[in-house]
């Protein structure tokens, strides 16, 4: 909403980009539109909602005729959710990993959705570029590919990583500390901080340059003729741009899952 | 791509703000990293739905329309291996019968053709039979009147040599002992021919 005054505000005589003060009026919108029960439901929250209503919609239309001969629309599901199934929880994870197709199901329909807000008409705004989100999923992934470890392998899923066998002796202290690090520590962060980045990069590219591109060119008497065909580029650019998120926004729910599954293989199948 | 800005108005409040050309440092880092409580307690509860309807309802509604719809193919194919085990089968039964039928007309053809045959073969024989008969009728004829000829020519022959010695010797013979004579003189003309 701080973008919106800057618009409103925004000079393109003396400045260059039409930018809020801070980054953050991109992304905070803490302010309750109304409340349930003394729980703010801020417009994140209610997107986050609406991501979950559009998930269990979109699989439940899909899903509810169990059509012998599908239409597009429940073939498109059905194509969806088995892919999932078969390319990413069997194919990764092994016959096991039918164990894992609910979860893995649900982290992609639904970072699916919240990335797609990015480029959604009206409403412009990826619910996975607030940490809250990646940050949950990814700490979700880190509990079950370690409870599933442990299940697994039991104790030996743990020593298997601060003493690996497979390498040599000495070197065995400093590798089992890396891997210590990296597996325990560093994938669950790197996991959210690639979706958060991503869909962050995204929607601030395409919010400062549509806006300035608005600006510019409903400007253009103000400020002349250059400067206004300036705005067209920025259009142009955003456009083009447009275009990129949509692939990012398929990729990045893709990579999520897939890594999703790649983590609890690993500590399923264990490979010392 | 405007609608993200007419967004922005329709949710829009608060104060206007320092339109700055560069953005600030200060104020962005750290915070945007860390999630804001009810962001995170929101989309605890949302994920948690959309897991449990997945997990409770959609995948069994996936198996089960997968299953129906293998089992629809399944009973498709058996269906149409059934039909074309029975197409093969009257397909078959056809060709014998075709090949029954051709069979059948060779049998009447080679059956009419013997038939034709016997036919000819009892005409041919029973003209050679008549003809035969004829023929020997014919003959026996001939001969019959050959020898009546004969007969007659030999009584003539005889009333004449009977004659001619009645003058030559002037006496008579009987009439009986005339003929007797003369008889065996042909006969023994004969017998000399």
């Amino acid at each position: 909403m701080e973008l919106i005054l800057a618009v409103a505000e925004c000079d393109l005589s003396e400045s260059a980009v039409c930018a809020p003060e801070s980054v953050n009026d991109l992304f905070e919108f803490r302010t309750a539109i109304f409340e349930v029960f003394g729980f703010p439901i801020t417009r994140t929250v209610f997107l986050i909602f609406l991501a979950m209503a559009l998930s269990v919609g979109l699989i439940y239309f899909g899903l509810r005729k169990k059509a012998t001969q599908p239409g597009k629309f429940q073939l498109s599901i059905e194509s969806l959710m088995t892919f999932v199934r078969d390319e990413i929880a069997i194919g990764i994870i092994g016959p096991t990993g039918i164990k894992y197709f609910p979860y893995l199901m649900s982290i992609f329909i639904f970072i699916l959705i919240g990335n797609a807000f990015e480029v959604t008409p009206f409403v412009n705004f990826p619910i996975t570029s607030r940490m809250a989100i990646p940050l949950f999923l990814a700490l979700t992934t880190w509990v079950i590919f370690v409870f599933a470890g442990f299940k697994a392998n039991g104790f030996s899923y743990f020593t298997g990583i601060i003493w690996p066998s497979s390498v040599p002796v000495a070197l065995r202290p400093l590798v089992g500390l890396i891997e210590f690090f990296s597996i325990f520590l560093v994938r669950p962060f790197s996991l959210a901080v690639r979706l958060f980045a991503n869909l962050v990069a995204g929607h601030v590219m395409l919010s400062l340059l549509l806006v300035t591109a608005w600006v510019s060119i409903t400007t253009i008497g103000d400020i002349g003729a250059i400067k206004g065909a300036f705005g067209i580029a920025w259009w142009a650019l955003a456009l083009g741009i447009f275009m990129f998120e949509m692939i990012v926004i398929l990729l990045q729910a893709y990579i999520f899952t897939l890594l999703s599954a790649v983590y609890i293989d690993t500590s399923v199948n264990v490979e010392h | 791509m405007l609608t993200h800005v007419f967004a922005q108005l329709v949710l829009a409040a608060e104060e206007p703000t320092l339109i700055s050309e560069e953005v600030s440092e200060e104020s962005g880092g750290i915070d945007l990293l860390l999630p804001a409580s009810e962001e995170l307690f929101a989309g605890i509860i949302a994920f948690a739905i959309v897991f449990f309807f997945i997990w409770k309802w959609a995948i069994p509604a996936l198996n089960k329309t997968l299953a129906a719809r293998q089992e629809a193919i399944a009973d498709e194919l058996k269906a149409a291996e059934q039909a074309k085990v029975e197409a093969e089968s009257l397909l078959n039964d056809y060709q014998a019968q075709v090949a029954g039928a051709k069979d059948e007309a060779a049998q009447i053809v080679a059956d009419a053709r013997e038939a034709g045959e016997a036919v000819k073969a009892d005409i041919v024989s029973r003209a050679e039979s008549e003809a035969a008969s004829i023929k020997q009728r014919a003959s026996d004829e001939v001969t019959a009147e050959r020898s009546r000829v004969a007969e007659d020519l030999k009584r003539q022959v005889a009333d004449l040599s009977i004659d001619v010695a009645e003058r030559v010797v002037g006496s008579s013979l009987g009439a009986d002992q005339q003929r007797e004579l003369v008889d065996r003189y042909i006969d023994e003309l004969g017998g000399v021919q």
